[in-house]
């Protein structure tokens, strides 16, 4: 399977973190799945960025709304998962703080929920949320980006997935 | 939830062993700082005391929710009971007795049968410390830090203490209101 994307979002409905992952071209099947993953970090210039800023907003919108009317439909326990589009799926994970953790992969591959709430456990709570040093709040996705953070987030892309 | 299943994932969760001596006498050398610091103003003192709760309490939320698993509360008699029996039981192996509920379920009590903060504790003989120093207000901040993060606005005091020869020591915990979810800032 391939991981897109990835965004964290934080109770005030800002995007407090994302990362993409550009899906491996099939050209460059020797070199080593590191090489691509770790080229393909989101940081481009004018036109890339504003993209991706747009993606993330689009993101928002679309999994808050969908919580909403799932919490309609089919009471406030309840959740979605995951949807499907002909190009790729997107898995959710809500926490009970309302920090809500998005993955965007290919349509192969099975339900990341767990994964998601691995990363909430393992990496998120542990190298961001315990750094005594880093805010409380991340406005902007101060003290989301830590080396620890983003390395342990990598690594769990790439080999667990 | 029911209240034994409560108790069941407060006993079961795991946490990793920190001498509670270091604990106690961290958290005494903290107020006694303070003390200095605000020239034995216990006003300020206290209100200092839970500004670092709150802080400590929102980000513990997130380790509590890591750790233990639980989901959201159906409503405020089982929040009460959740931090009763799973928080406290997590973080300081206490388990405070819930009580003294309103008939609208906003505003319940805690008593403290045991305080591992207040270990080896005497407030000063001051005159005032026994009146105004709320020694372990702390707790109040944490309960405010770790339930804003879940949507639910609440105010906490304790009305005794054990320290100023109170029979009990029982905190206050009320439910001012649930936090609406925050929506993004519309583009301009």
């Amino acid at each position: 399977m391939v991981v897109y994307s990835f965004y964290i979002f934080d109770r005030h409905a800002e995007c407090i973190y994302k990362r993409r992952w550009l899906p491996r071209p099939t050209s460059t099947v020797g070199k080593s799945r590191s090489d691509t993953v770790s080229g393909a970090a989101p940081t481009g210039l004018g036109q890339t960025v504003r993209s991706t800023d747009d993606d993330s907003k689009l993101v928002f919108g679309t999994v808050f709304s969908l919580r909403n009317m799932v919490r309609k439909l089919g009471g406030e326990d309840d959740n979605f998962v995951s949807f499907t589009t002909s190009q790729y799926k997107l898995h959710y994970y809500e926490t009970p703080t309302n920090t809500k953790f998005v993955m965007l992969t290919d349509l192969k591959s099975p339900s990341m929920r767990i994964a998601l709430q691995q990363i909430y456990i393992n990496l998120f709570v542990e190298y961001v949320v315990k750094n005594p040093l880093s805010p409380t709040e991340h406005p902007g996705g101060v003290g989301v980006n830590n080396e620890l953070f983003e390395e342990s987030l990598e690594q769990f892309v790439v080999r667990a997935l | 939830m029911s209240s034994t299943k409560t108790s069941r994932i407060g006993e079961e969760t795991r946490v990793d062993k920190v001498n509670a001596e270091l604990v106690t006498l961290t958290y005494g050398t903290i107020v006694a700082q303070l003390c200095q610091d605000y020239d034995s103003n216990y006003q300020d003192v206290n209100k200092q005391l839970d500004k670092m709760g709150y802080n400590i309490g929102m980000r513990l939320i997130e380790d509590f929710l890591a750790k233990s698993g639980v989901g959201r509360c159906a409503n405020f008699r089982e929040t009460a009971d959740m931090i009763a029996k799973v928080g406290f039981k997590i973080f300081l192996n206490v388990t405070p007795t819930v009580t003294n509920w309103t008939s609208d379920n906003t505003q319940f009590s805690l008593i403290f049968e045991d305080n591992p903060l207040a270990d080896f504790v005497e407030l000063p003989d001051d005159g005032r410390a026994q009146d105004e120093l709320w020694f372990s207000n702390i707790l109040c901040g944490v309960l405010r830090g770790s339930l804003e993060m879940v949507q639910m606005q609440i105010e906490a005091h304790f009305v005794s203490d054990v320290l100023r020869g109170d029979d009990t020591t029982e905190m206050r915990v009320s439910l001012v209101r649930y936090i609406e979810d925050e929506m993004p800032p519309e583009e301009e």
